[in-house]
Order: structure tokens, then sequence, then C-alpha cells
């Protein structure tokens, strides 16, 4: 058994790194490629051919897979005739055209057969679940690539993957604070708008600075970041206002911490709107031209390590701090542990992440305006979690990708008045999507109180342990 | 002087008439959480259905009869989403029913927006309300003047009702221990009930002396006015009825002299800080009394 995985981990790492390559060097040699279809070179004889040629080499040499291969199916369809296209330099063009496909795959198999390798060199159970769970988040993250490499970044498919991963994120962010702390925020839209804006403020390129802040003489900061320290600056800035919030409002208790918070929020909304500060905000104007992301793959791998954090923070002992919190202060303190400083950090945690969120959101929508921040957000996000589930991350996940899949996507039909032959489907017309959408969410709230996983985890042991222990109801 | 009192007393009087419109609102929700121990989110969108209600009533029909049908169905209506929405959660977490009050505020939000088509609808003009009248120098509607006074007498005989009837007798009894209340052979159900009705009758009649104000109704117009009534309600108090109208007075008054100040951007954040002044400092509000958490 353990010489079939050391030759089979190995195997597969081979098969992998071949893979790899030859769609990597597939990749980068179209130019020769080219040539080689084109041995008797009429390419110089015939300027309609050169041209076109021309024009699949600069949108190769541009990065943008979709336009050049627009172009070489143009260039094969006008002047195939005048090339040679059996034999192997088919199999080269295929496999120019699958290129992303076949690294993806290489990929996966690279991920399969070191997990294979790490469970033979350790042979710990511990090492076998991570390698398990590594291999299944590959095989995700492979899975989202191919599909957004057949359907194209703007399908609506790729669309729904985008925005439902950011709102994974928002949404897991305040399940750690609503969930696991039971501390009852309704402040995410503020510190959302915190992190978008910082964000925003940041990325714009010095020389569009002049048009998007038009009436106020180009703004104050002259001055562009990198991505990532923007997105983590947009964390930070929302943690230490979170912080300053949560001095006075984390004294108070459930229901009035909900609407402190709220309020809290409203203030930001206010301030960030406000025309003194117009340089620096860009007043109620909204903020544009700044970086934003083009593949599904940006948000995904963000959103990740940011929910691999939570995950992490969740199973320390400060996350067993916060669940005890949840479930009896008044114990919890008796068993030493500090309330104010752990319901602090856990604001100021669930907040930063809400920043990183919003920073996501504002290059999701390519603009950010403060009015759009408002308590109905905040709602939005408080009805994903609890339909997934109080205190459950993977429910939050799966919650927030139906919900925008549903509303984006799924439920669209409704808002589109339809005919069928003479029939004219009664009530079908703009607005009917949210309706029918906001009675399935009562529904959920009304009859199915826990969500879809309650306060339970997806994970393999669930598969295992499936029946064996059935967990009481939680009392919030 | 003269030059003073000319240049603010237009926004006094606004403050004064706002304040009673946000009263008629805060009453609602005070009576509900001091019942439910409930912050009644969809309130403030019943509010804003009422709007939309004479909106298209007063299309079909004439004022004398639009205006008692106006109320009589957001009586109906704010019946309903207690018996639908939080009636089958009486035993659920608080934090559940919260959350489906938040779900049925979403659920009217788009559900009006579906009819109206998203849409600003026109007010239609109530006669004698809308018509202008000049007080000192300052030309106001005369739904200004209408307004503290109606909210006074609505407010005295709410007090009178809670203090000298069985039901309000009942109520007390419930908001002070839930429980205990259901041993004595109260029916809460109806007492909740009766709560919701007089709660939205209340913001019914809120509703047309606000919006008459405005040109237009939108199917967000009433969220932000609900909140700052919410606001009121925990300003003077959670629970005590005279300390919401007297908060409801207090934010209606400070946030016009906000705008005549020249900061309208912060006229509704002022409002949110002032909440959060006073939780810190009072938790329990003006008039409230302070309840001591039993482990």
């Amino acid at each position: 058994m353990k010489a079939l995985k050391w030759t089979g981990g190995i195997l597969l790492i081979i098969i992998a790194v071949a893979l790899l390559v030859s769609s990597i060097s597939a990749q980068s040699d179209l130019e020769g490629l080219l040539k080689r279809l084109d041995a008797q070179n009429v390419v110089d004889l015939n300027p309609k051919m050169l041209a076109d040629r021309d024009r699949v080499l600069e949108s190769h040499l541009d990065n943008d897979r979709d336009r050049t291969l627009r172009n070489l199916d143009r260039y094969l369809e006008r002047h195939g005739d005048l090339l040679l296209l059996e034999g192997t330099h088919a199999l080269e063009l295929t496999a120019f055209r699958s290129g992303p496909i076949v690294s993806s795959v290489g990929v996966l198999l690279m991920a399969i057969g070191a997990a294979l390798l790490a469970t033979v060199i350790s042979g710990k159970a511990a090492v076998r679940k991570a390698a398990l769970y590594a291999v299944g988040i590959v095989l995700l993250y492979v899975c989202v690539y191919v599909v957004e490499q057949i359907a194209g970044t703007s399908s609506m498919l790729v669309t729904v993957l985008k925005k439902g991963a950011i709102y994974a994120l928002l949404a897991v962010s305040m399940n750690l604070l609503n969930g696991f702390t039971g501390l009852f925020s309704l402040g995410q839209a503020g510190f959302m708008l915190i992190g978008a804006y910082t964000y925003a403020m940041f990325t714009i390129p010095v020389e569009s600075r002049g048009q998007v802040y038009q009436y106020y003489a180009g703004g104050l900061i002259q001055f562009q970041m990198p991505v990532i320290l923007a997105i983590i600056l947009a964390g930070l800035v929302a943690a230490f206002f979170a912080y300053l919030i949560g001095l006075p409002v984390l004294r108070l208790k459930s229901d009035y911490l909900a609407i402190a918070t709220l309020g809290f929020a409203e203030i930001i909304r206010a301030v960030f709107q406000y025309d003194g500060l117009g340089p620096i905000t860009n007043g109620s104007n909204l903020l544009r031209r700044f970086t934003t992301f083009n593949s599904a793959l940006f948000p995904f791998i963000a959103v990740g390590i940011c929910i691999l954090l939570i995950i992490l923070l969740i199973n320390s002992t400060y996350g067993r701090a916060f669940k005890a919190i949840r479930d009896d202060e008044v114990a919890a303190e008796a068993m030493g542990i500090n309330l104010p400083q752990h319901k602090s950090m856990a604001f100021v945690i669930s907040c930063f992440f809400a920043g990183v969120g919003g920073a996501l959101l504002a290059m999701y929508q390519t603009t950010v305006q403060a009015s759009a921040f408002k308590a109905s957000m905040t709602y939005e996000i408080l009805l994903i979690v609890v339909l997934g589930g109080m205190g459950s991350v993977s429910g939050s996940v799966i919650a927030s990708f139906l919900f925008i899949a549903a509303s984006e996507w799924w439920l669209r039909f409704l808002d589109a008045e339809t005919v069928i032959g003479t029939f004219e489907v009664p009530l079908l017309r703009s607005g009917f999507r949210m309706v029918v959408f906001s009675v399935i969410v009562m529904l959920v709230v009304l009859f199915y109180q826990k969500g879809i996983m309650g306060d339970r985890e997806l994970s393999l042991d669930m598969f295992k342990r499936n029946g064996k222990e059935k967990r009481g109801g939680r009392n919030a | 002087m003269q030059e003073f009192i000319t240049a603010n007393l237009p926004y006094l009087l606004g403050g004064i008439s706002v304040g009673g419109q946000y009263a008629l609102i805060a009453v609602g929700y005070t009576m509900v959480y001091g019942i439910l121990r409930l912050i009644n989110f969809a309130h403030g969108d019943i509010f804003t259905v009422a709007g939309f209600f004479m909106v298209y009533l007063n299309a079909t029909m004439p004022v004398a009869v639009s205006l008692p049908l106006t109320i009589l169905l957001i009586i109906a209506l704010g019946f309903s989403v207690e018996r639908v929405a939080y009636k089958p959660l009486r035993n659920a977490p608080r934090m559940s029913v919260m959350i489906s009050a938040i779900g049925v505020s979403y659920l009217l939000q788009n559900l009006m927006w579906y009819v109206t088509g998203g849409l600003a609808k026109q007010y239609p003009t109530i006669p004698w309300i809308s018509s202008s009248i000049t007080i000192y120098t300052a030309t106001t509607k005369m739904v200004t003047l209408v307004t503290p006074i109606l909210t006074i007498v609505l407010v005295a005989l709410l007090v009178q009702l809670i203090n000298h009837t069985k039901i309000g007798m009942a109520m007390r009894a419930v908001s002070k221990d839930f429980e205990t209340a259901r041993l004595m052979g109260i029916k809460i159900d109806r007492v909740i009930s009766a709560t919701f009705i007089i709660g939205s009758a209340l913001a019914g009649i809120g509703s047309i002396l606000y919006f008459s104000n405005y040109t237009a109704v939108t199917p967000t117009a009433g969220a932000m006015p609900g909140l700052k009534a919410f606001v009121a309600a925990v300003f003077g108090g959670i629970g005590s009825i005279p300390g919401a109208v007297i908060g409801a007075f207090i934010i209606g008054i400070s946030e016009n002299i906000i705008k005549a100040v020249g900061l309208t951007t912060f006229s509704d954040a002022f409002t949110f800080a002032l909440l959060i002044v006073v939780l810190i400092f009072k938790p329990t509000g003006l008039f409230g009394e302070a309840v001591n958490e039993k482990v």
C-alpha cells in the first residue's frame, strides 16, 4: 500500500509537471507556432494575411486571451487553406486553445500527488485530513478557473461567483460577531463603507484624480498604493474605527447594542458624504477609476485567505472564549474570561474583515458611493447569516452563494414580462423577483430557524458521524 | 430680535411638527418593546405603506372615505404582520423575532417597490390640512399646527386607556412580567394584538400628517423617520409613552435646529449621536425604569 502511494504520488507529480510545462510552452510560443503553420511563408506575400496575423500576436502580447482566441479563429478561418493544419500542428493548436484547462488539471494532479506523498511521509490522521482538505480547496479553485475560462469573465455564472465570494466573506465576518460571540451588531454596512472608501481613495491612479475629484481640484491624496496594501489598509482603518466605536458601545447589551451600531453606521455614512471632507472622500460624489479585478480567482483567493484566518481564530483559545461569552456571559466571566477585552477583540477583528470585504466589493462594483451603504445592506447580510445558520462558517458561505445566485440570476425570469402563446403570465414584472425572494427568506426565518447548517460545519467528519450524534439547539 | 425670530421660526415650527409625527410612530415602537421586548423594525415600513394606501385610495374615492379606510387598512396590516411573523416565534430566542422583524421590513419594502415600480408617487393634497397659514411671520401648512395638538390629544387618550381600562391594565401586567401575566389568566395574544392595533393606527395617523408635508412617497421614505422615532423611544426610556413623546419632540426640534445652522448632512447623524450618548450615560433613557437582569 505504501509503495503504491509512493509511486502514485510521484507519477502524478511527474504527469502534472509535464502538463504544466507543455501548456505553458504552448502559451508562450504562439509566434513560433504560427510560423510553423505557415511553412512556405506566404504571409509576406499577402498583406491582408500579415495584418490578421499581427493582430493575433498583438492581442497575445497584451495578455488578452479572449481577444487572442477570437483573432486566431478569424485568422484560421480566412487563411486556413494556405496553412498546414494537419497532424502535430492541429495538436499544437488544440494545446494552445485548451491551455488554461490543461494547466489547471496539472495543478490539481500536483495537489493530489503532493497530498498522497504527505500522507505517506507522516502517516498521522491530522495530516491526512489536512491533505484531503487541501486537495478539496485546490479542486474548488481549479473548477472556478475552468468555469471562468469556458463561460467567459462576464457571464452570469462568473458574476455570481465573484459577488457570492465577496458576500461570503462579509457574512462570515458578521457571523463571527453575531453567531460566535453573540454580539448583535448591525453596523456592518458602515465598516464596509470605510473599507471600500479607504481602498478606492488610495488606488485611484494619480493621473485620473483630476477627473474623479473634479469638484475638489484633484483631491488631497496624490499617490497610488499597491492593491494588496490598499486592501489590508482598508481592513486596518475599519478595525481602528471599530476599536474606537467599541469602547463605549460594547458595554451595551443585545438590542441596545444593535441599535447603537446601526446608529454609528448611519453617522459614518453621513461623515463620508460631508462636503468639508470632499478633498479626501469626494463628498457625496462617486469614486471611480480605481484598480479592479477581472478574474474571479482574485476574490476567491482573497476571500479564501480571510475565511481561513477566521476559521483558525474560531478554533483557537480566543474562539472558544468567544463561544463561551455567547453561551453565557456571566459564566464566561466567572471562568476568568476578560469580557471587555474579548468583546472588543471580536468586534475589531470582525470589522477588519468587513473592511476587507468592503474593499473587494468596491473592486467588484468598479465605483463606490457612500449613499449605497444603507442599513438595508446590513440587513441583507444578516439575512444571509441567518439563512446559513448562526454560528456556522460553512453555512454562511453556502448561503451567500445561494442568496446571490437566487437574487441575481435564478429568479431573474420573474422580473421579465412573459407571454406564453396569447396568455400573459400575471404578476411578472420588474420587482416581482425581490418580492418572491423576500417571501422565501421569511419562510426560512419562520419555519426553519436554524438555517441551512444550524451551528454545525460542513466537514469530512459530518459524513462519518452522521446520525450518531444529535446536538441540541442553542439559545441565543 | 425680530430678525432672529423671522429667520428661525419656520425651523422651530417645522421641528415641533416633525416631532409630533415622530411621537406618533415612537409610541408604536415603545409599546411593542414594552410588551414583547422586540424592536419592531417593520414599524417604519408600515408607516410608509400607510402613505401608499392613501395615495392609491385617494385616486378613486373622496378624502372623507379614503382617510378612515387608510387607517383601517393599516391596522389590518399591523395586526396580520404580528400574527404571521411574530406570533409563531413567541417561544423562540429574542434575536429570532428581531430577525423576523427585519425580514418583514425587507418584504414590505420589496413589495412597495414592486407595486409602485420603484417610482415616487405624488401624495394627495388633503383639504384643510394642506392649506397654508401664516403664523407671525412664517408661512406654513395647517398640518404644522394640527400635528402637535393632535399628538398630545391622542397620547393623552392612550394614557387614559392604559391606566383606566381593563385592556390597559392587561398591557401593563404583560409588560411587567410576561409569564406571570399569562398564569394570571391574561390572554397574551389578545393583548399583543391590541398593542399592534394601537401602534399601527397611530403610525397611520402619523403617516398622513408626515407625508402631507411632502410632495411624494417612495418605498424607502419611511425608513429614516422610522429609525428616528425608535431613537426617540429609546431616548425617552423605552416602554414609557410620555417619554417617547418628549423624546420625539426633542429630536424633531434639535434636528431642525441643525438644519437651520446649515449642517443638513449631519441632521440624521446627530439623532444617532444623541442616541449613543444617551445609551452610554443613561441606558434606560429619560423616563425608563432600571431593570436588573437576573442570572
